[in-house]
């Protein structure tokens, strides 16, 4: 019995080997319809539709992902994007509630795929003995083989790879064959007007486990993205993405950006005030940054990058998202010192951007705010009743929310501090690669931290009768500029037109605000919070400035809230009352929700387990989106639009 | 390369790999017996050596390396025999789940990478149209109330013949969609807005209020209609996906099946 089933099988395989030969897909082709269904979307005049979609999101080519045990491929996470019900790593049935628009696989440009080999290796054929260890406790079980992950990020972060996962003449074979077979994927998944999916990749240069990670993300299609690698990151600077980006354009004529992401795992090296060799900041390299990285991801698994205590003393909602990640670097192999914070903070960063300007000419940190996911599973959802972990071992099970995170150590972060991480908000003319890139290049985009509440922020010096009524989006396109602008400094006070509807089916909103920062006449950075707009203002009086808070309708036995409390919308049109003629500023909108669970109160009623009391504390919190800055300065300061 | 059809059927593939097949043992013998105490180790069997660790390592061996690589797999070689010997392959989970993939992979291989012909295809799309329909498309007039005790009182004065245009609170929702999507309505108005809908017959009359997450509504439903089933052509792509998707798991279990029914199974309870 046996030896007929092993010549059944053989003879499968033949049979699959010669069907493989004779019928493959042929890119070119698909590539060129794609060409046709993107040129005949419909695009509307300005951006009426704001589009949701994750651009940081891992599947199995990732070589941690693939050791964390997901098995998912980019065909499994395009289908669960746009709606599809899958079946996760750990068995479970998985389906996000509403489909994403748009979806930028991000998988490490290093090593990529390149778990999946060592894991499918001959063992023989394996030499070094790490790498060896590691296939073995990659077999053994998948306790092993995310310790074989967390020992194979330390090793990237102290430069101690192997040199076989290292050399990128030995991987550039491999990666070539991934990425190329990847992209036609994307090509055949790509849906113009309906869904989008974006080629990209991770570039992980970690120096010291310090994380300076960015996404790289393309306009283009396989034609173009086809004629090029993902760039590795281990062994390199930022110069070198910049050069490698400006030598992609060139080549094909395509488009590509980066997006930093974890600046709060940098340890303060995200955002420095001077070049990355320790140099004096430049105006070269800071118009290069600008040109090169007009967006920045806020928010995400590893917490929340907006703004801290310690940076923003007076800020009462400045913690969100910061406990845990605020002790070290990524791979905690250095703790923080709170100095460090000032480099890795955005608010912080648009500041110091700010400060450059003045002494350089160029602001560097000119950048807009999305949110993503980061998620290692395949699966990009942020919603925190459906939330799949940072990686397949923490799919939803009764131990995740109170379980050690150990990456590659034994100390210090807990399931609880992961987010249910965010996404990315575009306001696109319509939903093709092109759109939602030039989108991002004007930083029209914003981030939540997963709720789909639709913000809109105008800034200008004429919007005193706008009422909110019929035709008010266009109009203040024609008056003024959308977030992400910027405005020539006239003497007057600007005006900004804000406006945040509620999730249609999520939470009420608690209070729109508005983030000011600007450096005075003799270089000091300053910032305020204003509130603008709240529910109930004629009951919540400001006490001593401060709005009081909204209240919590959270029932922490059951994971429920009710909208009893705050509104489903909130607008207004506020001048800036502080004012100060040639003080270079920037604004951006920050909208709190109400109370509502998070992802461990939702684990503790479905699993029926007790969250630990710091866990339990930390249990409810106000979800939020943050609008990318309006500018106000000089005329002329936008480095992206001088090169 | 186009191949007739005759060429594309798994049988006609079933049947050559199987001539393969047995042309193959007929001309190699029977496979070493792994329970046999002699081991050949032959040029064949070192070329292959060095070559998985050429694809490893982007160079060949050195001759040192190969005796080394061809010493390490003859150690794991009489190992494994008498791991096998001594019966340690059963009741290990590893080996046990490892084998077990295989076969799954085995199973699904040509589903993969086969490249379906239209009318498989279209035979598809015909047995499962609900999945590729376009969306139902709703024309609708809605009036937004924070109250819902306002809503229903402006339900009365519209009943009674007075114009809507200036009733409701303002928000910023689309007061009439013509031909709108379900997945446009719900992405904007939210689920239970879009079961509201679902939940009258079109009508020249104002109804309601429903609820939505943000409020309550009037609705005058003008139109709706269930969305047509596109041509092959225009959906080919989508299609195609779904049915390898769905073949791929029906190879898996077919497989599965034919060999399961060979086994008599009695599960004691």
């Amino acid at each position: 019995m046996k030896k007929y089933l092993g010549i059944a099988a053989v003879i499968v395989l033949i049979a699959g080997a010669g069907w493989w030969l004779f019928g493959r897909d042929n890119p070119e082709a698909t590539a060129r319809q794609v060409a046709n269904a993107e040129a005949s979307v419909e695009l509307t005049p300005y951006p009426q539709q704001v589009l949701w979609g994750d651009t940081h999101l891992h599947t199995d080519n990732s070589i941690d992902a693939f050791g964390f045990g997901t098995r998912l491929g980019p065909e499994a996470a395009l289908r669960f994007a746009r709606g599809e019900k899958v079946t996760a790593t750990s068995g479970m049935e998985a389906q996000i509630a509403r489909p994403l628009d748009f979806l930028v696989i991000a998988d490490h440009s290093d090593g990529l795929g390149a778990t999946r080999r060592l894991y499918d290796a001959p063992r023989i054929a394996i030499q070094d003995p790490t790498l060896l260890k590691w296939h073995d406790m990659m077999h053994e079980s998948p306790e092993q083989s995310q310790r074989a992950i967390g020992e194979l990020i330390t090793a990237a972060s102290n430069g101690t790879l192997p040199e076989a996962l290292r050399d990128p003449e030995n991987q550039e074979k491999a990666t070539r064959t991934i990425w190329t077979k990847h992209l036609a994927t994307l090509d055949k998944f790509y849906d113009p007007g309906t869904f989008t999916p974006i080629a990209g990749y991770e570039w992980t240069l970690m120096p010291g486990g310090n994380n300076l990670h960015r996404v790289v993300m393309y306009r283009d299609g396989y034609d173009k993205t086809s004629k090029t690698l993902p760039f590795p990151g281990l062994d390199g600077q930022v110069d070198g993405l910049f050069d490698y980006m400006d030598a992609y354009e060139e080549a094909t004529g395509g488009r590509v950006l980066a997006i930093p992401h974890n600046s709060n795992l940098s340890n303060g090296l995200m955002f420095e005030l001077t070049t990355p060799d320790g140099g004096p900041m430049t105006a070269e390299y800071a118009r290069k940054r600008a040109q090169r990285e007009p967006v920045v991801e806020a928010t995400q698994i590893k917490g929340d990058s907006e703004s801290h205590p310690f940076l923003s003393p007076n800020d009462e909602f400045a913690n969100f998202g910061d406990v845990g990640w605020e002790i070290g670097n990524l791979s905690l192999t250095e703790a923080k010192e709170d100095s460090q914070l000032a480099g890795e903070y955005l608010r912080e960063a648009l500041k110091r951007g700010l400060s450059i300007e003045q002494q350089t000419g160029v602001n560097p940190y000119k950048f807009g705010m999305i949110g993503s996911t980061d998620s290692h599973t395949s699966l990009a959802t942020a919603d925190e009743d459906n939330f799949f972990g940072k990686h397949t071992g923490n799919e939803p099970n009764g131990e995740r929310a109170n379980a050690p995170q150990n990456l590659g150590t034994r100390v210090g972060r807990f399931g609880w501090h992961y987010l249910a991480s965010g996404y990315a908000a575009v306001w696109a003319k319509g939903n093709t690669r092109a759109e939602i890139f030039d989108a991002m290049m004007r930083r029209e985009v914003y981030a939540t931290t997963g709720p789909r509440m639709v913000v809109r922020f105008f800034g200008g010096y004429d919007f005193s009768d706008n009422d909110f009524t019929a035709d008010w989006v266009e109009n203040a396109y024609t008056k003024g500029v959308p977030m992400g602008g910027e405005l020539s400094d006239n003497g007057s006070a600007p005006q900004f037109i804000v406006s945040a509807l509620k999730d249609p089916d999520g939470a009420h909103l608690d209070r729109v605000q508005i983030v000011k920062g600007w450096i005075t006449a003799d270089g000091a950075l300053r910032e305020k919070v204003f509130d603008v707009v709240w529910s109930d203002m004629d009951s919540r009086r400001p006490v001593g400035g401060k709005v009081p808070g909204v209240g919590d309708t959270v029932d922490r036995a059951a994971a429920t809230y009710t909208n009893d409390i705050g509104a489903p919308e909130l607008q207004t049109v506020w001048a800036d009352p502080e004012y100060s003629e040639g003080q270079n500023a920037f604004y951006y909108v920050r909208v709190l929700e109400i109370p509502t669970p998070r992802w461990t109160l939702f684990d503790a009623v479905r699993f029926g387990f007790e969250l630990s009391a710091e866990a339990l504390a930390d249990s409810v919190s106000q979800e939020r989106a943050y609008t990318s800055p309006i500018w106000v300065g000089p005329p002329a300061t936008d480095a992206t639009q001088e090169s | 390369m186009t191949l007739p059809n005759w060429a594309r059927e798994p049988l006609v593939h079933f049947l050559v790999a199987g001539a393969a097949v047995f042309a193959f043992f007929v001309w190699k013998g029977e496979p070493a017996d792994p329970a046999s105490r002699d081991i050949t180790i032959t040029q064949e069997d070192r070329a292959r050596l060095s070559l998985q660790w050429e694809q490893m390592m982007q160079r060949p061996p050195t001759d040192a390396e190969l005796d080394s690589l061809t010493e390490t797999w003859l150690r794991e070689e009489v190992l494994y025999r008498e791991a096998l010997r001594l019966g340690l392959d059963r009741d290990d989970a590893v080996v046990r789940k490892r084998l077990a993939n295989k076969m799954d992979y085995l199973a699904t291989s040509i589903a993969e990478t086969a490249q379906p012909s239209d009318r498989t295809l279209e035979a598809w799309l015909a047995d499962n149209p609900h999945r590729f329909a376009d969306d139902t498309t709703y024309s609708f007039d809605q009036l937004y109330f924070a109250d819902k005790d306002t809503a229903i009182a402006a339900l009365e004065s519209l009943s009674g013949g007075q114009n809507g245009a200036d009733m409701g609170d303002t928000i910023s929702l689309p007061g009439t969609m013509d031909a709108g999507t379900a997945g446009a309505i719900e992405r904007q108005f939210g689920i239970a807005f879009l079961e509201g809908l679902n939940g009258g017959k079109p009508s020249p009359d104002w109804t309601g209020p429903v609820p939505s997450g943000f409020g309550w509504h009037l609705i005058r439903l003008r139109a709706r209609t269930a969305g047509r089933v596109p041509p092959l052509v225009d959906i080919r792509g989508r299609v195609e996906s779904d049915w390898r998707n769905e073949t791929l798991a029906q190879r898996r279990d077919d497989a599965y099946q034919l060999l399961r029914d060979a086994y008599q199974v009695d599960i004691q309870k």
